[in-house]
């Protein structure tokens, strides 16, 4: 992640990928300082990562409370979109976690409209996509390995280590097969973040190469492209809707397996 | 519908012969029509929840190699052993990849599909 100056070098580079003509699809991804902070002498600038982050927030925050503001017992659209949004992620922690895991609920349902936000935002043309960057998915994804371990120590103690050892198995076999759990459950934060990251990122890049292969092919040959491009869109909404959900379901398999130990 | 046939059919005759004739067109009617406005069998749904799996599949495989190469890695320069603990490290992250994806992908079978009871919530509300 390269962090240049709002008014940097790169400003010749910008959209003109050196000498082919075409633009660089990775210029989108660049973290700009908006406003320079410094904090003990570390880099707190405020970027337009960080401002998108504020705009996902503050935009969840308005649109949960302007749509309850009224509370009416027949919703109106407003209001059933957010009831629509809550029973979906209620149902998920029901289903996934079961009904003691409704305590977690408040942090799942902020995590689910976060990413969200944070993809959808990612569409508007002209905005940063916070998410197709590892290490805001891999801070959100350590954050909730880091938790749930420490529930699952919380909530059975030592006993928790017995979630690394299979049941069943010859006694020569376990070392073995307990550092192959451990490892298998490393992986967690890694496969959580990569997967969002990766696919947000990969989407974008395609856009707009071929966004760019519009504007190359001309007037006769562009229109295949822009076609494509359509389609594609479409798609990356899906996928945008689809990593959100899939991030809060898995946080969610993860917390059962921390409450229940299967 | 099965007393009003009762009723009619005591009296007899061609009217109740009439009236059921008429009942049945317009039940194929009905069902004609209902078949029109019901929603088409959810193919977004399900295909939604199969790249939703597909998507969760391709990770954990990759994951569990590169999380037992970084080990192995690591540990290598722990104790100045490189490269075999990266070897046996790379080979048990290989494992346990595809446990992870043996695991999920037992799980995806086994039990209702995550986001399954979400058509007959809102069928639920649709009928309220």
């Amino acid at each position: 992640m390269t962090v240049t100056d709002a008014h940097g070098v790169d400003q010749a580079a910008q959209h003109g990928g050196g000498g082919t003509g075409l633009p660089d699809p990775m210029h989108q991804f660049e973290v700009k300082r908006l406003i320079d902070l410094d904090v003990f002498g570390f880099d707190a600038s405020f970027t337009n990562s960080g401002l998108f982050m504020v705009i996902a927030a503050v935009l969840i925050i308005v649109f949960t409370l302007l749509a309850m503001r009224r509370g009416a017992l027949v919703p109106g659209r407003w209001q059933s979109v957010a009831e629509m949004s809550y029973e979906f992620v209620a149902n998920m922690v029901r289903e996934n976690v079961g009904t003691d895991g409704m305590k977690y609920f408040p942090f799942i349902f902020t995590l689910f409209m976060f990413v969200l936000a944070l993809n959808m935002l990612g569409m508007v043309p002209y905005s940063f996509s916070v998410t197709s960057h590892i290490i805001v998915t891999f801070a959100l994804a350590a954050f909730i390995f880091i938790g749930v371990t420490l529930i699952g120590f919380w909530k059975h103690g030592l006993g928790f280590l017995k979630f690394f050892v299979p049941s069943g198995v010859p006694f020569v076999m376990l070392p073995l097969l307990v550092v192959i759990e451990v490892i298998s459950y490393l992986t967690r934060p890694v496969s959580l973040s990569v997967r969002l990251f990766a696919n947000m990122m990969a989407g974008h890049t395609m856009l707009k190469v071929f966004a760019s292969f519009v504007v190359a092919l001309g007037f006769l040959g562009g229109w295949a492209a822009l076609a494509f491009m359509v389609a594609f869109t479409g798609l990356e909404v899906l996928v945008a809707f689809l990593q959100a959900y899939v991030f809060a379901i898995l946080t969610c398999i993860y917390l059962n397996d921390a409450l229940h130990m299967h | 519908m099965a007393g009003a046939e009762n009723k009619s059919g005591r009296h007899g005759g061609r009217d109740t012969e009439n009236i059921r004739q008429r009942l049945d067109a317009l039940e194929g009617k009905l069902v004609k029509v209902q078949g029109r406005y019901k929603p088409p069998p959810d193919v977004p749904e399900a295909r939604r929840q199969a790249m939703g799996q597909a998507l969760r599949l391709s990770t954990e495989l990759v994951a569990g190699v590169a999380i037992g190469g970084f080990i192995g890695w690591a540990l290598d320069r722990l104790f100045d052993t490189a490269p075999f603990l990266m070897v046996v490290f790379l080979v048990l992250g290989a494992a346990a990849g595809i446990m992870n994806v043996v695991r999920t992908a037992h799980s995806m079978q086994g039990e209702p599909l995550p986001g399954e009871h979400l058509r007959n919530a809102t069928d639920d509300d649709d009928d309220d």
